[in-house]
């Protein structure tokens, strides 16, 4: 996707959680996260939420848009 | 522990219907049997007009079992189809069903009928059978069986089912100019041809909607294996 850069993985790393754990915390699937991952998906807002307090990280650093 | 040996011990829920069908079979040929034997016949074979006669109870009563098992069965698939329905949206996954369902497909080779019964009787309805290959795309919602419906998945969904409805519009309006538009088509041969056409359609639409849905999907998960 142009113009978006995802550094979810660093984060959920950083947090010690698989993909897995995070698709089951944020109530999506895990393909959904790898999609997210390698910047080929864009998420809803509300998602975008979850997995920023998921992971614990503030929504702007882990979804840059350019 | 309990609830296991209730559950198995309880019939399939396809059982019920089954045997109620094959009473009211049952007794419907016993009447017809009665009827031929005690009373002429006169309710098997056509008639002109009719007047009550004590003698067609049998018959008439194996009608009106036959006429509440029908409306029993349709409330039935109802309550199914509502009570699935309710499922799916407390659980937010797909509903669940086995891809073999996909081999009703073949039941749209029924549509090949039409050739015979339109020359011959003048029958053009069972070209509309060629509707039933849409059941072709249970295979792929089988595929896809109960997994989360998160919001890529209904976005996909809707892609799908937006593509599929495009390209079934597009063939009913390619199909309105060639049949109906055209100076040299007579209308006998265009209604079998519309029937056809719209019966076609319709499938195509009902399996590619299934078919995408699952291209998008799957194509997702074969290019992204990746390590957690």
């Amino acid at each position: 996707m142009d113009g978006f850069t995802c550094n979810l993985k660093t984060y959920r790393v950083l947090k010690g959680l698989t993909q897995g754990e995070l698709a089951e915390l944020v109530g999506v699937r895990r393909e959904t996260i790898m999609r997210l991952e390698k910047a080929q998906y864009n998420p809803s807002l509300k998602l975008a939420v979850d997995i920023s307090r998921a992971v614990g990280a503030p929504i702007e650093e882990i979804f840059v848009f350019d | 522990m309990n609830d296991q040996k209730k559950s198995a011990s309880r019939s399939p829920r396809w059982l019920p219907p089954v045997l109620g069908g094959a009473a009211c079979a049952a007794l419907t040929g016993a009447a017809v049997w009665y009827d031929l034997t005690y009373n002429g016949g006169r309710l098997v074979y056509p008639m002109d007009s009719y007047a009550f006669r004590p003698t067609d109870i049998p018959m008439l009563l194996a009608l009106a079992l036959d006429a509440a098992y029908v409306l029993c069965l349709f409330a039935l698939l109802l309550g199914g189809i509502l009570a699935q329905r309710r499922q799916i949206a407390v659980t937010n996954r797909t509903r669940k069903l086995n891809p073999k369902l996909g081999l009703l497909g073949v039941l749209g080779l029924a549509g090949l009928a039409g050739f015979y019964t339109y020359p011959v009787y003048g029958l053009y309805f069972p070209f509309g059978f060629f509707a039933f290959f849409g059941f072709l795309g249970f295979f792929f919602e089988g595929k896809m069986s109960n997994i989360l419906m998160d919001e890529r998945f209904r976005e996909n969904a809707a892609k799908a089912e937006l593509k599929a409805y495009r390209t079934g519009f597009i063939i009913i309006f390619l199909l309105l100019v060639i049949t109906g538009g055209h100076s040299g088509a007579s209308s006998e041969l265009a209604l079998p041809i519309l029937m056809t056409g719209i019966a076609l359609t319709l499938a195509l639409t009902l399996f590619l909607s299934e078919y995408l849905l699952y291209r998008y999907d799957h194509d997702d998960a074969l290019d992204l294996e990746e390590e957690e």
